[in-house]
């Protein structure tokens, strides 16, 4: 068709094609690219051309309005439509709902006068798909399959969005439909858990436990249901239930996934290409085995599971050391501490189990590591904002501040440890190395503070170092308060 | 001497044929004299070098001839492909024309003479025949030797793309017509629509049959407005269709290739204006396409993968041939040489790939002797030939094999049909069919039927809750509903019908089929919103049946019990024998085994008949329509609907098809069966679909049990399952699996393989502890006396000598004991029945087993 001018008695033809080629590139591509959207802009332009009409400067949503309408050909009904069910898997892949919308009541040619939540559905329901003729060219995916892949993104998308906004009921029929549409495996089970979270918020852990056991039923390797699982089993206070989804969700994703086999692209076009939006990135994105060990040994720790916790802490510690590929990014999401964080933690939990020269040992190797990271004094001026914040912290003074904190913390522990030893002289030795090493420490406050009234608040500063002191002192582990840690470091 | 000289080049079987017009201005005569040099290719000088030379002299007449063009045709008296040149005589304002034939030995022959009175151009076409075609004023004509004067054709043509002969056909010509709308005879003339867009078509003259053939399938009309050159590389016939391979350039520099009519492959070519295209077949099984520009450029696209393999300048022409005898073509580039006269000074051949050789450098290959080849072939052909005919002999012989399996089986089927309808079958002797049987040819007598069934014909109408008969095609059904507790206990149902009048002639018996029928009416259909209820905190089991399970199973009701399944025998005869009797009463008799329990054990069961009741027959009532089917007429309600589905049921033929999808989930089944197949749910029974489409499917009662979301059970009730299927996997995912199943669901049948292995277990049992209760009531007796002996032995011990000898004795007897308990024995009677009993118990697993695993 190269250099041919455009003719209405080819362009079935041609549409056909063009819708073709473009699912190809779509499949390919794996997500959808801008360029996609210039050729169907193409191709309508195209029609109109045919048609005698000038479709030149106008936007895509302005094409369709102006090709539906202008456009009554017969012959044209099919090709257009096809093309049409393309537009609407390109802009739902986009979230653009509401440029589908308007296109689907272009399409379906009703008026549906339902909320904005169920209008796109039901125009897709009310979409008639026109019939195929015999002799009409082949399509690499039926206009139908399209269609049904279109209802069941539609209906996980615009659920997704409604879970985002907190619109819980809306989201879960939404969310409910979806699972009763046309879709793989994976995005079933996809869609299960995420009838789990919805439910779990609206007050419903049985029934969200119901969902997510449905979701690892359809597909194993959907294992964010198993973390879903665990976090509505802490909600329960189950925590035998969670322990074992933990330990089930360690084991899960120590063995090696399975990623070759669960992909058959017999759809060009599927709902995991259509939808994709940052929420449902962070749902399904996969945890990394170290974080599940820290939460199991953590849980452990808060559940009074000395025993186990101090294996699991063991166990992450000899992780952490194996090599970077156990190291998570540090990224805000991480539900993994920072390294020294997760030694202490290890090192409190060797103490309460009673095995002190573990947790002396632990300790050491983050006095260890410390040691060159510590200037000899460390001089911090900060001045109190008006609403008591703190400022004026450079980000180097903070991260020494840290290493101070840690530094201290270990020296503590290893003083309680010599406590429990009964040998009061080390004991006694390494509470003085703690005291010093927190008295390099020199605050200088420089704006309207008054030093009477330490800040409450502290937002800027992370809590847990603060919060090691605290814990030390014998109240709750794993709870920390960063206005405590503030008093302690006062004294 | 010599000035005006004109020339041509044409490639003839491996030469170069060079025509070189002269002519001679000397004094006395005017001689125009067409000299021909016979050139090849010399692989040692790596030189064109003259065979031999002829010499055409024209006298008389004018210095006005010129050489118009030249080609190699067959001679239709010969068959013989001869070089042919078409030379031109103006005199006045008359142009004289004709054709010379070169002959082998080099001696020209003049042929074909007429005159015009205009001049040829450029569409001018030297065909085989010979035969000169040429357009002139949008006509065609054409002259041959057959016809020796000026015939025009019955087509217009705006140009000649192409001419050729293709098979069948004879000469043809490739053109380009305006497109005509009127013309519609034919039907091979492009559809109206195309015509109004491209306003040309591409037509195909044959020249000698006078007949337009369809252009379609050598190229698309879409491109008459745009084509430039065309070479048409291959024809065939295959189904009555043309096969051909096209390649084209379009106005846009492009070079397309066409195979029946669809274009496969473009290249865009350089600037330019391309004026010819060639095609080689080059020794790599390649075609190269060469096109020549009127700028002197030769551009080389190879065919395999589109790609332009070379561009050449200053091309004075191109021949494609084999030049260098090596049986595949070579592409002859003649170079524009300014320093000689002699055209063929500056060349090269080449196929771009193994062969290049130039005038100015040898690159030479090593082939293989003539004579080696030949040896070798020789030696293939014999190994083939001796292979060719040992495989002939072994498909001979599994024929013969073939056809004896076909006998037996043939022989076992006759056997088995006579064994079933109940007459004697004869066996062929075995001489005859020279088979020899492996069993002996004992009599097997047939043992009458054991009269022991008892008529109970006291109360059935505590059994019997209803009995109804309907008529569906051809086929009467007769329906017993019983009691539910009656249904629990019983085992083994069958219906029989029986006349009441005794017609001499038949058998008062009708033949006919009992089946079971089973619904589940329990379904009822629930809103969505049952599901959004917190379910009880410990509900451990969870099931993918439909949201409704949930709702029933946390109301606290079973899913589905015995009450729930209507229970009603059904039997079925064919409809048409019984119309001959015009009013016919029938007894319905229901025969089965009633169940006894015995300490909670399954005992075996006793036989019982019951009389159901009678049904009258007449054709009145059947006419009249009482007694069909009201489902299949409109779905309105009806009272009996019920029955009327069991009915259908019963007559149609059951498939079960086990459909199980790896990665999709199988609502399009649903869809298609509410779309595509217009079902309706039936009121009574959710579960099973009626479908209301018109046509052969309208009727079938369908029945999807979707067990998780990617596993389900589809049945048919139907005649027609093909167009069901067909359309079903046309809306499946690809990746589904659908497996018939056979009658039994998998379910039962396991549960029916665990049964009939306990059973086995049990038999093994029981008939092992009988065999050794036998073996140790045989050995007692004489132990017993035994120790008898040895006690009295023991009290009166006096004597050591006897003593002793009582030690041997007692020794003996031991080693006796010990002997018999190495080899004990049971009875023979004893061992036949416990082999009986054991084999039938592993015949009735291995029965089972076996159909789970083809089920």
């Amino acid at each position: 068709t190269a250099g041919l001018p455009a003719a209405l008695p080819s362009l079935s033809l041609e549409l056909t094609v063009l819708y073709n080629a473009l699912l190809f590139a779509v499949s390919e591509s794996d997500g959808l690219v801008e360029g996609e959207a210039e050729r169907i802009s193409h191709g309508l332009i195209r029609v109109l051309e045919a048609c005698g009409v000038s479709g030149q400067d106008l936007s895509t949503e302005e094409l369709w309005q102006k090709v539906l309408q202008d456009v009554t050909a017969e012959e044209m009904r099919a090709p257009l439509h096809r093309l049409g069910a393309l537009q609407g898997a390109v802009w739902l892949a986009a979230n653009c709902l509401g440029s589908v919308t308007a296109l689907f009541r272009l399409l379906s040619g009703t008026k549906v006068m339902l909320g904005a939540l169920y209008r796109l559905l039901a125009l897709l329901k009310a979409w008639s798909v026109p019939a195929e003729g015999d002799a009409s060219p082949l399509v690499v995916q039926s206009t139908k399959d399209l269609k049904e892949i279109l209802w069941t993104s539609a209906a996980f998308l615009q659920g997704l969005q409604g879970l985002e906004a907190g619109n819980l009921s809306a989201a879960l029929s939404l969310l409910q439909e979806a699972a009763a549409g046309f879709c793989s495996k994976r995005v079933l089970a996809q869609i299960y858990t995420c009838i789990g979270c919805c439910t779990q918020q609206m007050g419903k852990p049985q029934m969200a436990l119901q969902h997510l056991k449905r979701a690892l039923q359809v597909d194993f390797q959907c294992l964010s249901a198993l973390s879903q699982a665990a976090a509505v089993y802490r909600q329960l206070g189950e925590t035998d239930a969670e322990l074992d989804a933990l330990a089930l969700l360690y084991k899960a994703l120590e063995t090696p996934a399975q990623e070759a086999v669960s992909i058959d692209p017999c759809f060009l076009i599927r709902t995991e290409l259509l939808v994709h939006t940052p929420a449902l990135a962070s749902l399904f994105s996969r945890s990394h085995p170290s974080e599940v060990k820290y939460s199991l040994a953590q849980r452990c720790l808060q559940a009074g599971r000395v025993g186990q916790a101090v294996e699991h802490y063991l166990d992450l510690l000899a992780l952490l050391q194996e090599g970077p590929q156990h190291q998570v990014p540090l990224h805000g999401r991480s539900a993994l501490p920072r390294t020294p964080e997760v030694f202490l933690e290890a090192a409190s939990a060797l103490e309460q189990h009673g095995r002190h020269q573990d947790a002396i040992a632990v300790c050491e190797e983050i006095i260890g590591r410390t040691g060159d990271l510590i200037p000899e004094t460390l001089r911090i001026e900060w001045s109190c904002g008006a609403g008591g914040e703190v400022t004026g912290i450079l980000p180097q003074e903070r991260e020494s501040l840290r290493c101070v904190v840690w530094r201290a913390a270990a020296y503590l522990h290893q003083g309680r440890a010599w406590t429990g030893l009964g040998d009061s002289k080390e004991a006694i030795t390494h509470f003085t190395r703690c005291l010093n090493v927190l008295l390099r420490v020199q605050l200088v406050s420089t704006g309207t503070v008054q030093p009477a009234r330490p800040p409450t608040t502290l937002p800027a500063w992370e809590g847990p170092p603060w919060g090691w002191l605290v814990l030390l002192q014998g109240s709750e582990p794993g709870k920390h308060r960063q206005g405590n840690g503030w008093q302690c470091l006062g004294d | 001497m010599l000035s005006d000289e004109q020339e041509k080049i044409l490639s003839y079987n491996g030469e170069v044929l060079l025509f070189q017009l002269s002519k001679a201005k000397c004094a006395a005569e005017k001689t125009t004299r067409l000299h021909v040099k016979r050139m090849a290719y010399d692989n040692g000088s790596n030189l064109f070098l003259q065979k031999s030379s002829g010499l055409f002299s024209m006298h008389g007449g004018n210095l006005n001839i010129e050489m118009v063009c030249c080609n190699c045709t067959a001679d239709f008296r010969t068959g013989i492909n001869l070089p042919c040149i078409l030379m031109r005589e103006k005199k006045n304002s008359v142009y004289k024309y004709f054709l010379l034939l070169l002959h082998s030995s080099n001696k020209f022959e003049q042929c074909l003479n007429f005159k015009l009175e205009y001049e040829l151009k450029n569409d001018t076409r030297l065909l085989n025949g010979p035969t000169v075609l040429w357009r002139h004023a949008k006509k065609l004509f054409y002259i041959s030797t057959k016809t020796c004067t000026v015939l025009s054709a019955s087509v217009q043509l705006s140009s000649i793309e192409w001419a050729g002969e293709i098979e069948n056909e004879g000469n043809v010509v490739l053109g380009i017509r305006p497109a005509c709308l009127s013309e519609e005879e034919d039907g091979q003339t492009l559809s109206r629509s195309d015509g109004a867009v491209w306003h040309s078509e591409f037509v195909v003259y044959a020249v000698e049959n006078r007949k337009i053939l369809t252009g379609i399938c050598f190229l698309p009309h879409a491109y008459s407005s745009v084509i430039s050159c065309v070479h048409v590389c291959r024809t065939g016939i295959s189904k009555s269709q043309f096969r051909t391979s096209v390649v084209a350039i379009t106005r846009k520099r492009q070079l397309i290739w066409f195979q029946d009519g669809l274009p496969k492959g473009v290249c865009q070519l350089q600037d330019g204006e391309p004026c010819s295209v060639q095609v080689a077949a080059t020794s790599r099984n390649d075609l190269l396409f060469v096109v020549s520009f009127a700028s002197r450029d030769v551009c080389v696209v190879r065919k395999d993968n589109f790609q332009v393999a070379s561009r050449l300048q200053k091309v004075k022409s191109v021949l494609v041939d084999d030049f260098i005898g090596t049986g595949t073509e070579q592409i002859l580039l003649l170079f524009k040489d300014v320093s000689s006269t002699d055209s063929l000074s500056t060349f090269r051949i080449t196929d771009f790939g193994e062969v290049s050789y130039a005038s100015d450098i040898s690159c030479k290959k090593d082939f293989p002797h003539v004579e080696e080849l030949q040896e070798n072939g020789f030696l293939t052909i014999r190994a083939l030939e001796a292979r060719l005919q040992a495989g002939c002999t072994s498909v001979r012989e599994l024929q013969q094999h073939l056809q004896l399996k076909k006998k037996v089986l043939f022989e076992s089927c006759s056997a088995l049909i006579d064994l079933v309808q109940g007459t004697e079958h004869i066996l062929p002797t075995a001489e005859e069919k020279g088979l020899v049987s492996l069993w002996d040819d004992a009599e097997n007598l047939l043992h009458p039927l054991d009269k022991k069934t008892t008529l109970t014909s006291g109360g059935p109408e505590h059994v019997i809750e209803k009995l109804w008969q309907r008529v569906v095609d051809d086929s009467l059904v007769v329906g017993v509903k019983i009691t539910e507790s009656v249904n629990l206990s019983l085992n083994d149902v069958c219906l029989s019908l029986v006349m009441d009048q005794h017609f001499t002639s038949v058998s008062p018996i009708i033949q006919c089929q009992s089946k079971i029928a089973k619904l589940n009416k329990t379904f009822s259909a629930m809103s969505i919103s049952s599901c959004q209820m917190e379910p009880q905190p410990k509900r451990i089991k969870l099931d993918f049946c439909s949201m409704n399970d949930l709702k029933k199973d946390y109301h606290g009701r079973p899913y589905k019990t015995s009450a729930d399944v209507a229970k009603t025998f059904i039997a079925v005869t064919p409809l048409s024998p019984l119309l001959a009797f015009r009013d016919i009463r029938c007894m319905i008799l229901l025969h089965a085994k009633r169940k006894k329990y015995q300490n909670g054990n399954l005992q075996e069961s006793k036989t019982l008949t019951l009389l159901c009741g009678k049904i009258s027959l007449n054709l009145e009532d059947i006419s009249s329509g009482k007694y069909s089917v009201n489902l299949l007429r409109n779905n309105s309600h009806y009272t009996d609907t019920m029955e009327d589905i069991f009915a259908i049921l019963a007559v149609a033929l059951k498939f079960s098809f086990h459909i199980v999808s790896s990665d999709y989930t199988l609502t399009p089944v649903k869809m298609w069966l509410l779309s595509q197949m217009e079902c309706m749910p039936i009121k009574e029974c959710p579960e099973n679909m009626f479908c209301h489409k018109l046509g052969s499917l309208h009727g079938t009662v369908f029945n999807w049990n979707l067990k998780t979301p990617f596993e389900g059970i589809l049945t048919l009730f139907c005649s027609v399952v093909f167009q069901c299927l067909h359309s079903l996997i046309g809306i499946l995912p690809p990746t589904c699996k659908v497996k018939a199943l056979r009658s039994e669901s998998k379910d039962i049948l396991t549960d029916q393989l665990a049964l009939a292995l306990e059973k086995e277990m049990v038999t093994f049992r029981s008939s092992f502890s009988s065999a050794v209760s036998e073996v140790e009531n045989n050995l007692i007796p004489s132990s017993e006396a035994d120790k008898t002996m040895s006690r009295v032995t023991v009290s009166s011990l006096s004597d050591r000598k006897e003593a002793v000898r009582q030690f041997r004795e007692e020794l003996k007897n031991e080693q006796k004991q010990s002997a018999l308990s190495m080899n004990r024995t049971v009875s023979g009677a004893l061992y036949r029945q416990m082999a009986l009993k054991i084999a039938g118990a592993q015949l009735c697993s291995d029965t089972i087993a076996w159909r789970l695993n083809i089920s």
